[in-house]
């Protein structure tokens, strides 16, 4: 699914995380996480639920703090000041701007119901990219033409299928032009019908080079699309392998291919 | 009815009235401003402001209006703070009114999904823009109906401020009623003043649901 030529700094990392730990009060929900993830790449993070799926990818946007370790983007670290600990956050135009290069998708879709699906992607590029409103403007049509909803523009979110929203979403995420997409389970909320129109665009995302960290429980995507897999169980980083030593022969271990059984027993992989 | 008697106390009745307005206006915006401010500062800041709001809003809410307004008008000068019988009226409308205003508002801020705020956050609005171009426009839907409510309320409490000499609506027809022993005349006139407040909210209300609703009909 790659472009066939990839620009010469392709292996840069785009995003390193080293040593990262996460607790809730004293329950540690992320246990010293390191990883990085390529420009170009696409990464699937799987695992059972409360392994921590969500968490690790909302550390690295710092929707949720990261107590240790260090989540680094072009060498800046993410939500803290670089300094001796203890560290202090980042103020929040600070936090906002690493936060632009960072777009994310959720479950829930998170539409805001009371704008259009247009105004609903011009938001931001009037409010944060401050693009003059025509320009802001087609700049929101393109984004909403990259996920075929370019008719729904002016429908607002309620009368949208599931599927539409989360394309619309997708759109708001990819108008801002992030470094980097996170999808946590972007398919979950969906009827089985339509989860296939969600994940074309996220294919389409992939081909056309946009590096993206995805959660989801939709082995077939991973098998096919990502790079990499990412394996978290309780909280640890088991795996981070290609696909093919995931789902290809059996894994090596055992906590894979437990959870691996699970979706062989409902015939999914 | 002698009809006879609006043409002498005419003028004072309206004058009754437009102090009635004044306070009542001012002291729900004054009270709004400040349950505003009330709300977003238990939404947002440390734990011991909040505490300290929240203890201001059971002593508020605990005693009656009447009390707050004789502590303001006649214990203020004993710690200095000296207010003629308009300007008392109205800050203690202001503080009477804030907590409930900020009751109102801190429900509308609960009813916005946490997500819808954190996808604002992910493509970098700052928190100004979320509260005016997220959380008010979708809280408004719910509490434009509360909102007008209270401030019906409030508008008939404005007869209480006669208690301490305020020259409002009830104080003219009081005058009225003991300088001419008529009482159909005066309380006709006063019950119209009132309808025509409890109306006009009611209108204006409806005018701002209709307004702030339009995204859920036109769905
Ligand atoms: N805000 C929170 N406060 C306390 N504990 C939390 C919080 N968020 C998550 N946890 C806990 O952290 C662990 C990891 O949660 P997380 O949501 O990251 O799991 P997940 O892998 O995304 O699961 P799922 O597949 O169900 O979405 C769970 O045990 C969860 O109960
Ligand atoms: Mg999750």
């Amino acid at each position: 699914m790659k472009p066939e030529t990839l620009p010469a700094d392709a292996n840069d990392p785009i995003i390193t995380v080293r040593h990262m730990t996460k607790h809730f009060a004293d329950f540690e929900a992320l246990h010293d996480i390191n990883l990085d993830v390529h420009r170009s790449e696409v990464l699937c993070l799987i695992g059972r639920s409360g392994s921590g799926k969500s968490t690790l990818l909302r550390c690295l946007n710092f929707l949720e703090q990261y107590d240790g370790g260090e989540v680094r983007m072009g060498g800046q670290l993410i939500g803290w000041q670089d300094g001796p600990s203890p560290r202090k956050p980042l103020p929040a135009a600070a936090l906002r701007d690493q936060r632009k290069n960072i777009g994310m998708v959720f479950q829930q879709f998170n539409l805001w119901p009371h704008y259009t699906a247009l105004q609903n992607v011009v938001e931001a590029l009037l409010r944060v990219k401050k693009l003059p409103r025509a320009e802001a403007q087609a700049r929101a049509e393109a984004a909403l033409q990259e996920v075929n909803l370019k008719e729904k523009a002016d429908s607002y979110p309620a009368s949208l299928s599931g599927g539409q929203q989360q394309r619309v979403a997708i759109a708001r995420a990819i108008a801002m032009e992030p470094k980097l997409m996170l999808f946590d389970e972007p398919t979950s909320a969906l009827d089985p019908e339509l989860v296939g129109e969600v994940l074309n665009v996220m294919k389409k995302m992939a081909a056309e080079g946009m590096t993206m960290v995805v959660v989801t429980h939709e082995m077939g995507f991973a098998a096919n699309v990502a790079d990499r897999v990412a394996f978290l169980d309780s909280g640890r980083l088991v795996a981070c392998v290609p696909p093919a030593e995931v789902f290809g022969t059996e894994p090596a271990d055992p906590r894979i291919r437990a959870f691996l059984q699970t979706y062989r027993e409902r015939n999914v992989v | 009815m002698e009809l006879g008697l609006y043409l002498h106390y005419g003028p004072a009745l309206v004058s009754g009235f437009a102090v009635t307005i004044l306070c009542w206006i001012a002291g729900s915006l004054g009270g709004m401003v400040v349950g505003f401010a009330i709300a977003s500062l238990q939404h947002w800041a440390g734990r011991p402001v909040r505490w300290l709001l929240q203890a201001y809003i059971e002593i508020i809410r605990g005693t009656p209006f009447m009390i707050q307004l004789f502590i303001l008008y006649y214990g203020g000068p004993y710690v200095g703070v000296v207010l003629g019988p308009v300007e008392a009226g109205i800050l203690s409308f202001v503080v009477y009114g804030s907590p409930y205003f900020s009751e109102i508002f801190r429900s509308g801020f609960e009813s916005i999904p946490k997500g819808q705020i954190e996808a604002a956050r992910c493509v970098g609005l700052g928190e100004g823009s979320i509260v005016r171009r997220i959380i008010l426009p979708q809280m408004l839907v719910l509490i434009t109906a509360p909102l007008t409510n209270f401030v019906i309320i409030l508008s008939k409490e404005t007869a209480i401020l006669s208690v301490v000499t305020v020259p409002e609506l009830l104080y003219q027809t009081q005058t009225m009623a003991a300088e001419t022993f008529t009482y159909i005349e005066p309380y006709v006139a006063l019950s119209l003043f009132y309808w025509l407040m409890v109306v006009a909210t009611t209108w204006l209300g409806a005018k701002v649901e209709a307004r702030v609703t339009r995204h859920l009909r036109r769905a």
